[in-house]
């Protein structure tokens, strides 16, 4: 396997420039440019694509861009569909002989443009197996529009259509497990990661480049705007959503699950403290709304508990 | 009010009550505005998981007898053809809002008037089309939506709400006190239950031979009948017109501004006609002008759509010219009044 050290990676150049235009305290940049490191370093170009959303927003406008890769951008609903074309194409060039460079491709999106309206393009993509790895930035909501609700946001949290207030308590359904439901295509391998564990991050996205075959990881990416945080906290936020196991962080490869992270025996924090960190959950501490957090710490519980099992 | 929370609101008082929306820039505040608005009113605010899901909710809404809505902006609206073609094929009454923004592809989100195709030719396969309303003030993006829906229900048609990035998110002073709820339509056709009478069929399927050409002529007879009484325009100083501008929407707003301009600013009298209906067109409106005036002149942002429905209305009975801009650029009073002193002075 590749270096992770430090040491190795301040010498290398980030695929992923500064001057784009995120947000103070986004997390998207830090998941983007660690891929794009762990990638570099399979000794292989790298070509990437990506849907509508915040990350593809501030680092393309034009006529700048970020991107030291040849990137490209279609529409929200298609960023594996539309690597799937780009992929389809190397190989029959390189079928013909007219390309000799050893490609590997990265599609990115965020969670509306995964979790949403990107499923139905990624599931083709998965099943037909085109040989990628999907990055899934995970901000659970669309923040670029304006902080609307997605299939990746939390039960509880508001957002601009999932309002809280007399009648309602933030968004009202489960978050969908996205990571179950790429791993249910049976691809070769499948990761959920997080930005504060760095290495376990760049490791997964090493294999996930390295390995033959579609590949998958769900990155989860703290929004200081639409999670109403101080922006210096994005990295103790991603940190706090896996010492609760709200976010565990796990790789499935050829089938086998294994855990990367475990809380000591009775050191798991409770879910109340993940949800105190963040203002999109202030109204569940109110007397009307405190039954939710013990719901909420239950799911987290029941899930935590599934995945432990499944790994035994 | 903004003129996005303008057209949710007058939504909400022509009695929608089902609302499916996706987010796309520059018509997020609809949604916003029906998340926090709609449940409160009895209605049903759901956030599709994309364009498709939302205008295929409305064909179930519209259905099951409802009134019901969903806005996009212009790429989203792309995505609804197939099903807005499919309502058009039902007759199920819905209404789109369109704050459309430049294209093509991602464009930009600045305004634009690119859509006019789109929206006035049925912009989905198949023969069909939709009314089309195109404000240009906050106070009509809240009369035109709230009159939608009454066309939309009068003729069993989808009705297209065609704004722009400039009229949705401007802020203006509104009146809503006369937006009043309306008389309910009777609706014998929905799906509602056949307990106690014969069932009702809701399709735009329609396989035995020659039954689907029928079906066509009956929507073309009905379209006919829209076209007769439904063409809606409105017409500012043309009685003694030299010269006629024909804009809609943002661009008819800064039309309006130049034709008040003193006299020596301009080439003689100028008149603005502007299409409140883009489909029914009003063609006569415009061919009687164009009987005595001297030429015409077509302001839109776009790279000329309308100026086509012109040249169609006006039939060589004087000059047409256009005035344009694209990209999510807006035309200026003095763009406009020097290139009708260019052409006309």
């Amino acid at each position: 396997m590749p270096t992770t050290k430090l040491k190795d990676l301040a010498n290398m150049t980030d695929l992923l420039s500064g001057g784009h235009a995120a947000c103070p305290g986004c997390a998207g940049p830090i998941v983007l440019r660690l891929i794009l490191l762990a990638a570099q370093q399979e000794g292989a170009y790298v070509v990437g694509s990506i849907a509508t959303g915040c990350m593809e927003v501030c680092t393309t406008i034009y006529p700048k861009s970020a991107w030291r890769i040849p990137m490209i951008h279609n529409a929200f609903e298609n960023s594996a569909a539309t690597i799937s074309g780009v992929e389809t194409a190397y190989r029959a060039l390189k079928k013909k002989g007219k390309v000799d460079k050893d490609i590997r491709f990265i599609a990115f999106g965020g969670d509306g443009g995964t979790y949403d309206i990107g499923l139905q393009s990624l599931s083709g993509a998965l099943e037909r197996g085109h040989n990628f790895t999907y990055v899934c930035y995970d901000n659970e909501a669309y923040m670029n529009t304006g902080i609307q609700r997605s299939g990746a946001t939390p039960m509880g949290a508001f957002t601009t259509t999932a309002q809280a207030g007399t009648v309602a308590a933030g968004k009202a359904q489960r978050k969908k497990d996205l990571t179950a439901i790429v791993a249910a295509h049976g691809i070769p391998y499948v990761a959920q990661a997080s930005p504060h564990r760095t290495r376990d991050l760049m490791q997964k996205a090493q294999k996930a480049v390295a390995t033959e075959g579609p590949c998958f990881i769900n990155v989860l990416s703290p929004c200081p705007r639409g999670w109403r945080f101080k922006p210096e906290d994005s990295i103790e936020m991603a940190k706090l959503a896996a010492e609760t196991c709200v976010w565990p962080l796990y790789e499935i490869e050829d089938g086998e699950l294994s855990i990367n992270y475990k809380p000591r025996e009775g050191k798991k924090k409770p879910v109340r403290e993940w949800l105190k960190s963040q203002g999109r959950f202030r109204h569940l501490f109110t007397p009307r709304n405190e039954h939710l957090i013990e719901e909420i710490q239950q799911e987290v519980d029941r899930k935590w508990e599934a995945l432990l099992k499944r790994e035994a | 009010m903004s003129g996005n929370e303008a057209a949710a609101e007058g939504a909400m008082r022509a009695g929608c009550r089902f609302y499916a929306g996706y987010p796309i820039t520059p018509q997020n505040e609809i949604i916003a505005y029906m998340a926090d608005h709609l449940p409160l009113r009895g209605g049903v605010f759901v956030q599709a998981e994309s364009e498709l899901a939302a205008i295929n909710m409305l064909y179930g809404a519209s259905a099951a007898g409802v009134r019901c809505m969903t806005s996009s902006s212009s790429p989203g609206v792309s995505l609804k053809q197939e099903g807005i073609s499919y309502l058009a094929g039902s007759e199920l009454p819905a209404v789109i809002v369109n704050i459309s923004r430049a294209g093509p592809g991602l464009g930009d989100i600045g305004p634009s008037q690119g859509d006019y195709f789109q929206t006035t030719r049925g912009g989905g396969h198949g023969d069909y089309r939709c009314p089309a309303l195109a404000p240009s003030t906050v106070q009509e993006m809240a009369e035109f939506t709230y009159l939608a829906f009454e066309l939309a229900d009068t003729y069993r048609n989808p009705v297209v709400v065609q704004g722009d990035g400039m009229v949705g998110q401007m802020m203006e002073p509104v009146a809503l006190d006369h937006l009043r709820p309306p008389r309910p339509h009777q609706k014998p056709w929905a799906l509602t239950g056949a307990a106690g009478r014969p069932r009702n069929i809701v399709r735009s399927f329609r396989g035995v031979k020659g039954e689907l050409e029928k079906h066509n002529i009956k929507l073309q007879e009905k379209y006919d009948e829209i076209k007769r009484t439904e063409v809606r325009c409105v017409k500012i100083a043309c009685e003694e017109a030299d010269v006629l501008v024909v804009a809609y929407g943002t661009c008819a707003r800064i039309a309006r501004e130049v034709i008040a301009w003193p006299p020596r600013r301009l080439p003689g009298r100028v008149g603005l006609l502007r299409p409140v209906t883009l489909w029914p067109f009003p063609c006569r409106q415009i061919a009687e002008l164009a009987e005595r005036v001297r030429g015409v002149l077509t302001v839109e942002m776009n790279a000329g759509q309308m100026v086509e429905d012109v040249r169609l209305a006006v039939e060589g009975r004087c000059p047409v010219h256009l005035l344009r801009r694209m990209g999510g650029a807006v035309p200026t009073a003095r763009e406009i009044a020097d290139k009708l002193v260019a052409l006309f002075g």
